[in-house]
């Protein structure tokens, strides 16, 4: 390679999920994937997220036109889905994570995308309780932003989930922005009983958590990106800075 | 759903003394409800909440707020509106017909004679004021001031303008024909009333000795029988309507106000009667006259029912324990009515809380309210991996390959505003279809990062994208991953100079993953289906290490456009470049934002130096003049050491 053709950059993005992937594979989390058109069933029924149910406005829905699909069919507003079509293809107990990508229908700005990526992952075992859930994001954390996390969980609502929680971080150490004050990242709880006996997993033997956060957020927090939009903007004015 | 609370109106439920908002605050924030805003108002505080969704039955209300605070605080409260008995006599004034006991399961109906329409007392212009509403008259802002406190959604209208029939008013809750129409009363900030024409199937509320649609059931009300200055005689109506159909209703009119989101939420069976009675009485109060009496249309009133909840789940799912007394203790703090049946605690929520239906929610209730903080963190012991992903095996791999002959990942918008297959409805008229490949959009991408070669130190333009791509298949949507990569020499297009580069990099790639790739190639951009290529490959069990993500914080660049300069030069030989470096650095001044080495050869004891100079602005387009200064001080400088400027 000559000094005048020096390596390319990979996406952000994609080393994030390449990192993802490598710390929870150490603990021994499958990464999963699954279609992003997806049918209204998937992405938000067998969420217990019902029709007509206040739960919908949480996301702003692209519908596919009907004479291209078989049955209602949304690009996917969370990777959630995906949770769902591995539960009901494996046996419990399961480990997983979906990062991928995401779409909500709303207007964009420096801090809003119509296009995003998530990570969803789930543990479900005899005994899985909310330790769990708090010891494994801060351990994701931990690694992913290369120094101490602590973790609090405030009460939240998410219908695939009950108890719902928010998770607040904070970095213990270091100079970053992140450092020594708490700051909201992400969405979790234990897995709601009708979504375990939907998937065909008997909620009175087995429980388990989920949790979804956004990777953008982790890439603005842990790169202090001031617009979300130069993540999707295909500027390799942006990408070659990483 | 964001609401507003006064401080003062949640005191007056709570009693004084009752802790500081910012006590409150921090309550709510760590048990109950995030804190999106406080400030003052006239000697009051409002907090602004997220009521959750599941909590948007009992909590979009001071009344409902104030009981909750009163289990976080661990107090009862001083005054309870939901604690009085319905006492308002009964009358055959009002005959009420309901079609579907589904679609309406309890409707309640009391008129008031001898009104007096006209402004509110202060203190209620002022506590409406505090949380945003504005005040309208006295008989309006009674049904609204009623909402806020209680959660249940009134209405009122004039009675004199209802004909009677056998010398009662007459009232059916029915859903609408197609085409049907009903007037509805002006919205805030608009003097128009609205007509509207209905789909079929909302549910109206009639005057039924006319069959005239005097509002739609739990959204709004109409024109017909509207109260205004001159009504004496008024009807209240309090009810309830099935929630999906209400939601569907005021979504399918884009009327979505404060009384249709709160029946989406379902309040409670119960409250109508007590909403009936406790506005009645606040009408009475602060416009005169006297209650004629009450009807109430219901079947069987939906009520929480009894569920088992298990003290050692809630320990399992929480994993905290908790001993089964300080259970009973949170449980009833929170007006749940508790039977300890031993291995179970028979748990009856109350009747305004519709959330609490199975076990996990009561072990929620036991969760938040103990507090989260005492959770405490245990890592899952780590297990094998029982499969691998074998897309982002191969993707990684494509990923390096390509990386190390030069080229760079974009991630582009899935969103085009012309491809075969289209959505349904989008916020943006450049998002109203999904795209079929990755071609065009990266030969986009070529053309716009074109011009920043010398910018970003690069030679030619390399970009590659792995993204899903959506296509017609057999009449439907099928979707598979795609992999493109393309190359771009000049700022002015395709020249044709590309294809070399191109189909070395592709033969490299082709090397690399061991397989002949087919591609579809045009003007320099190569795409192929990476979905069905993967399928092909064996199968890995292993990840590939991952570098550490970089220590970078992202930088700001300017989108005006940058201005390049070479030098070359001959210099002593041994001369270190890093101070040659420095020196054009120093005199090239704060619009260089890139310096890079060319080139360096020695001749007839001579050594040549070549640097590429580019400046560019934060502020605005460079001129030539502006940059010729800058190098004509470098000219200089370079003199000046006694380089000879080539």
């Amino acid at each position: 390679m000559s000094a005048n053709n020096p390596t390319g950059h990979k996406h952000p993005m994609s080393q994030m999920i390449a990192q993802i992937n490598e710390i929870f594979a150490e603990l021994g989390f499958v990464f999963a994937t699954g279609p992003e058109a997806e049918t209204e069933n998937y992405n938000f029924d067998r969420l217990n997220i019902k029709k007509d149910h206040p739960a919908r406005d949480m996301q702003d829905t692209f519908w596919l036109r009907p004479s291209d699909v078989t049955e209602p069919t949304v690009l996917r507003t969370q990777t959630s889905p995906v949770q769902v079509r591995f539960m009901e293809t494996h046996q419990a107990p399961m480990r997983m994570i979906c990062p991928g990508k995401v779409f909500r229908n709303e207007a964009t700005d420096a801090t809003h995308e119509a296009q995003f990526h998530q990570l969803e992952g789930l543990y479900i075992d005899t005994g899985v309780h909310m330790g769990h859930l708090k010891g494994t994001i801060e351990y994701f954390f931990s690694k992913f932003f290369s120094g101490e996390v602590e973790v609090r969980f405030r009460p939240s609502f998410f219908p695939f989930v009950e108890p719902g929680i928010e998770v607040d971080m904070m970095l213990k150490s270091g100079e970053s922005k992140l450092a020594n004050r708490w700051i909201e990242v992400m969405g979790a709880g234990m897995i709601h009983p009708n979504v375990l006996r939907g998937a065909g997993i008997d909620p009175t033997k087995y429980s388990g958590f989920a949790f979804g956060v956004g990777i953008d957020r982790l890439a603005v927090m842990k790169y202090e990106i001031d617009d979300i939009r130069h993540i999707y903007s295909g500027d390799a004015r942006f990408v070659n800075q990483f | 759903m964001v609401q507003k609370f006064s401080y003062n109106w949640l005191c007056e439920y709570l009693g004084e003394p009752a802790p500081a908002p910012s006590v409150i605050a921090d309550l709510l924030t760590k048990h109950a409800f995030e804190v999106e805003g406080m400030e003052e108002h006239d000697g009051d505080t409002v907090i602004e909440l997220k009521i959750l969704p599941d909590r948007g039955s009992d909590c979009l209300c001071h009344r409902g707020l104030a009981r909750e605070l009163a289990t976080l605080l661990n107090v009862p409260l001083k005054m309870d509106p939901l604690e009085a008995v319905v006492t308002l006599s009964e009358t055959n004034e009002i005959k009420v017909s309901i079609e579907d006991f589904a679609t309406c399961p309890r409707f309640t109906a009391s008129i008031i004679r001898g009104v007096k329409v006209g402004p509110s007392p202060a203190w209620l212009v002022a506590q409406l004021q505090a949380i945003g509403v504005r005040s309208i008259n006295n008989i309006v802002d009674a049904t609204n001031y009623a909402m806020f406190a209680l959660g249940e959604p009134t209405h009122a209208y004039d009675a004199t303008k209802f004909p009677k029939t056998d010398g009662s008013y007459n009232f059916v809750v029915r859903k609408s024909n197609p085409g049907e129409t009903v007037s509805l009363l002006a919205e805030g900030g608009k003097n128009e009333d609205r007509i509207v024409t209905l789909r079929g199937g909302e549910l109206l509320i009639v005057d039924g000795t006319t069959n005239t649609a005097v509002g739609l059931a739990g959204v709004k009300g109409g024109r017909y029988a509207g109260v205004d200055s001159d009504t004496t005689d008024i009807i209240v109506e309090a009810a309830h309507f099935e929630p999906g159909l209400t939601r569907r209703t005021a979504r399918g009119l884009g009327i979505v106000i404060d009384a249709s989101k709160r029946f989406e939420n379902e309040p409670a069976q119960t409250l109508p009667p007590l909403a009936q009675q406790y506005l009645v009485n606040l009408i009475i109060s602060i416009a005169g006259g006297e209650c004629v009496g009450m009807v109430d249309i219901h079947e069987t009133i939906k009520t929480p029912q009894p569920v088992h909840v298990n003290p050692h789940r809630v320990c399992a799912l929480l994993g905290v324990e908790i001993p089964k007394d300080e259970m009973v203790t949170i449980l009833r703090r929170d007006g749940v009515m508790v039977i300890d049946e031993g291995e179970h605690l028979l748990c009856t929520g109350p009747h305004v809380r519709t959330d609490l239906n199975i076990e996990a929610d009561f072990i929620e209730e036991i969760g938040r309210i103990y507090g989260y903080h005492h959770v405490v963190s245990v890592v899952p012991e780590s297990v094998p991996l029982t499969e691998f992903n074998k897309k982002h095996i191969y993707a990684e791999h494509i990923r390096t390959s390509l990386v190390n002959q030069g080229f760079t990942e974009i991630i582009t918008t899935t969103f085009r505003n012309q491809d075969e297959i289209g959505l349904q409805s989008s916020m943006a008229s450049d998002k109203c279809f999904i795209r079929s490949e990755l071609t065009s959009s990266l030969s986009d991408a070529l053309t716009r990062n074109a011009p920043f070669t010398d910018l970003l130190g690069v030679s030619d333009t390399r970009l590659f994208e792995i993204g899903t791509v959506f296509t017609r298949h057999e009449g439907v949507v099928a979707e598979h991953i795609s992999l493109a990569l393309g190359v771009r020499l000049k700022t002015t297009g395709y020249s044709g100079k590309e294809d070399k580069i191109l189909t070395e990099a592709l033969a490299s790639l082709a090397a690399d993953l061991g397989v002949l790739l087919e591609w579809n190639i045009t003007d320099a951009v190569a795409e192929l289906n990476l979905t069905t290529l993967i399928e092909t490959l064996p199968d890995l069990h292993q990840y590939d290490a991952v570098a550490k993500l970089p220590d970078v914080t992202y930088q700001p660049f300017s989108n005006y456009p940058s201005v390049t300069r070479d030098i070359a030069m001959w210099v002593g030989e041994g001369t270190d470049m890093r101070t040659v470096e420095t020196l054009l650095r120093a005199e090239a001044g704060s619009l260089l934002v890139r310096l890079t080495h060319l080139d360096t050869f020695t001749k007839d004891g001579r050594t040549s130096l070549a640097f590429r100079l580019v400046f560019q602005s934060k502020e605005k387009t460079l001129e030539t003049s502006e940059v010729d200064v800058h190098m004509s001080a470098v000219y200089d400088a370079v003199a000046k050491a006694g380089f000879e400027v080539r």
